[in-house]
């Protein structure tokens, strides 16, 4: 029995994803053929630099745990007999171990980084995933300040920190040039803030117009496109050609009640990564009609949203002086706009943390009816704040589910068949039963 | 109009057939491990004797437990917390909260208006502090299962093992026995030990009522174990007759619409 209400279609941007994320792994491969510069890492200034790539682990891990569970258990064997922990992150033991290990999945050389600029973070292991690489080469490596203010809004405090981070880039920047003897190109880095700025409305667009009734992406959509501009760097004339691409095609599916989910009759949201080998739970719900909007996480393109006073979902507001109509001139006006108002945690991530209902708001937005939880045990998503915000989501009448894991890039404590029977007994217990089999 | 609920679970099997709202005929078995199916079909045919019935004079079956698949007459599957929920407002129509501790799993289960569910909470992958432990530990002691019941409640607290994982816990056990610690006084420790797992699910999100709480499913025969339960969670649980039932008991009820 399928009870379809809603015409579905394949995404016609599909392939140029595919084509974008793939261009971009064949620029990792090559990096040490064609004397590119590679960096463990990932920084939006990058690109002032026209010799250097910087790869970040959670893409490569992600991508490891998800294509091959052999390999990337040798991967984190390999990373164990080396003295890391097995609670460690699963994308850091993935890439680490193929780096100890010499190759890839397809037995082609591992690319070995020429430096280390992780992407900070405040509260996992992002920081730390430079520490393997830089001792291993050995290369160096540098280490960006994230500060984080958890206290009232205070717009000077703001300031300053944005401008700690603008110190820290600026020094960054010099002393890859000293050490590597590679002019950084301000002038092209300046146009990549610029042209890159045209990404985010086009993302906000796609992430309001799921909030649609039925949804025209679900979360497995969102995570093919969610990298391109961020931690995927491509040309950025193309990617924002391809945002506003989805974008228009994304209008034209809710203008058409296109859906996602054919028989959408329960929306629900998670919150940071899945399971990465096991995606097939998106497949699983959809037979009891169930889709997934997403997730603050995989909206992360658009940045950090709120409900307006009228009770619209929008952007959050920036600060005066902080917003889109700075000039742009120099390498430091480049880089504050590129930090945008991120500091004090207006990231998405940082925005579970900090306000105790930036999840309620995200359900309300998007009319879920449940939600999914994973408590994580480490890494990307560890589990801050988890169980507090599953309570307040339960307060708010969302029903929520948590299931334990090691890590989205490590399968090794998350019990597949034990999460499908969890999945029949949280929608049965909520009167819904299977519409196919 | 006469149905059936069997209920599959990891270490037994339970059918009910049901008349009118009223239990014609009840029956149990191990669950056959490998060979499930051909147990089901043992304890459905020995049942049905006892009822005096043949299988077409059942207009419905429904299967629950973690087995439920592997009885392939049934018409129906339903989940084991919408079977306990039923079985529960049968037995007690006032009930607020379920709590169904089988072999390897507990369900916390919070009722709601006319046959909602409001909240489903179950252990993790990990069977520790559960039925199957209480069985694994009374093979390492030397003890039957009712000997472990009939413990009274009344630990020193002076041996205590792991709470957190069943191997780990059978380590602690053979350490208090090397060191000579009276076999009944770690088997104390052990009851010790699953009742304060089953709290700490019990406390998991909302804490079930303390007068309206059933509690249902195989741990609920071990006296020990509900004395120390009741005496850290402060439930005065009720339990009814054929708790281990209660699973089969809500399929049969649903069968019956």
């Amino acid at each position: 029995m399928n009870k379809q209400r809603w015409e579905t279609r394949p995404l016609d941007v599909w392939n140029k994803a595919k084509e974008m994320r793939a261009k971009w792994q064949q620029s990792i491969d090559t990096a040490a053929t064609e004397r590119v510069l590679l960096a463990q890492g990932n920084v939006g200034w990058s690109i002032g630099f026209p010799a250097l790539r910087v790869i970040e682990d959670n893409p490569v891990g992600a991508m490891m745990a998800n294509k091959s569970d052999e390999f990337s258990r040798i991967c984190r064997v390999a990373g164990e007999v080396m003295g890391w922990g097995r609670e460690i992150c699963g994308y850091q033991l993935n890439c680490w171990g193929a780096m100890y290990l010499g190759h890839q999945q397809d037995g082609s050389k591992f690319p070995m980084r020429d430096m280390v600029i992780p992407f900070p973070d405040p509260c996992d292991q992002h920081t730390k995933r430079g520490q393997a690489p830089m001792d291993y080469s050995p290369i160096p490596r540098w280490q960006e300040n994230w500060p984080l203010y958890t206290g009232p809004r205070d717009i000077d405090r703001e300031k300053a920190m944005i401008e700690d981070r603008v110190y820290c880039t600026v020094y960054m920047i010099e002393e890859i040039e000293r050490i590597f003897g590679q002019k950084f190109d301000d002038e092209r880095f300046i146009e990549s803030v610029k042209v890159s700025g045209g990404i985010q409305p086009y993302a906000q667009d796609v992430s309001r117009f799921m909030q649609h009734i039925p949804s025209p992406l679900s979360q497995k959509d969102i995570y093919s496109f969610y990298t391109l501009g961020g931690l995927t760097k491509g040309d950025p004339a193309e990617t924002v050609a391809f945002w506003k691409a989805l974008r228009d095609e994304v209008e034209w599916r809710v203008q058409n009640n296109i859906a996602a989910v054919g028989n959408e009759r329960y929306r629900w949201m998670e919150t940071h990564p899945p399971p990465w080998h096991f995606l097939k739970y998106y497949r699983y719900m959809e037979k009891y009609g169930a889709v997934c909007i997403g997730s603050q996480y995989s909206h992360m393109m658009a940045g950090a949203f709120e409900i307006k006073p009228d009770g619209t979902w929008g952007p959050r507001a920036a600060f005066v002086g902080f917003g889109k109509d700075r000039q742009i001139k120099t390498r430091e006006d480049a880089i504050r706009a590129m930090i945008g108002t991120e500091a004090r945690g207006h990231r998405f991530k940082d925005d579970e943390v900090i306000r105790p209902y930036a999840l309620n708001d995200f359900a309300k937005a998007y009319k879920v009816d449940g939600a999914i939880l994973p408590l994580w045990r480490c890494g990307v998503g560890c589990t801050v704040t988890r169980k507090e915000q599953g309570l307040r989501l339960s307060e708010m009448g969302v029903r929520v589910l948590h299931y334990e894991g090691s890590q989205p890039g490590d399968r090794t404590d998350l019990d597949a068949n034990r999460l499908l029977d969890q999945l029949d007994v949280w929608m049965e217990s909520q009167g819904l039963r299977k519409l196919e089999d | 109009m006469i149905t059936a609920g069997i209920d599959v679970g990891i270490e037994s099997l339970k059918a009910v057939v049901l008349k009118d709202g009223k239990v014609l005929a009840r029956g149990t078995g191990l669950s056959g491990g490998a060979n499930r199916a051909r147990a089901v079909e043992q304890v459905w045919s020995n049942t049905l004797a006892a009822a005096r019935l043949s299988p077409s004079d059942v207009s419905k079956i429904i299967a629950t437990g973690q087995g439920k698949h592997d009885v392939r007459f049934a018409h129906d599957h339903i989940t084991e917390p919408v079977a306990d929920a039923q079985a529960a407002r049968f037995l007690y129509p006032g009930a607020t909260s379920v709590v169904d501790i089988g072999a390897d799993q507990v369900r916390v289960i919070t009722l709601g208006p006319g046959d909602s569910i409001l909240e489903v909470v179950m252990n993790q992958k990990c069977a520790a502090g559960l039925g199957i432990l209480l069985k694994s530990m009374a093979r390492t002691l030397g003890m039957t299962l009712e000997e472990m019941s009939s413990l009274p409640d009344n630990s020193s607290g002076n041996a205590t093992v792991n709470d957190g994982c069943s191997v780990f816990a059978e380590m602690d056990a053979l350490g208090l026995l090397n060191r000579s610690i009276p076999r009944e006084e770690v088997a104390r420790a052990v009851i010790e030990a699953v009742a304060v797992r089953i709290n700490s699910i019990l406390n998991n999100k909302i804490k079930p009522a303390k007068d309206t709480t059933v509690l249902i499913g195989g741990v609920s025969r071990n006296t020990a174990v509900i004395n120390a339960l009741k005496r850290r969670s402060r439930i005065n649980f009720l339990i009814p007759e054929l708790a281990e039932y209660a699973g089969a008991l809500g399929a049969a009820l649903i069968a019956a619409g």
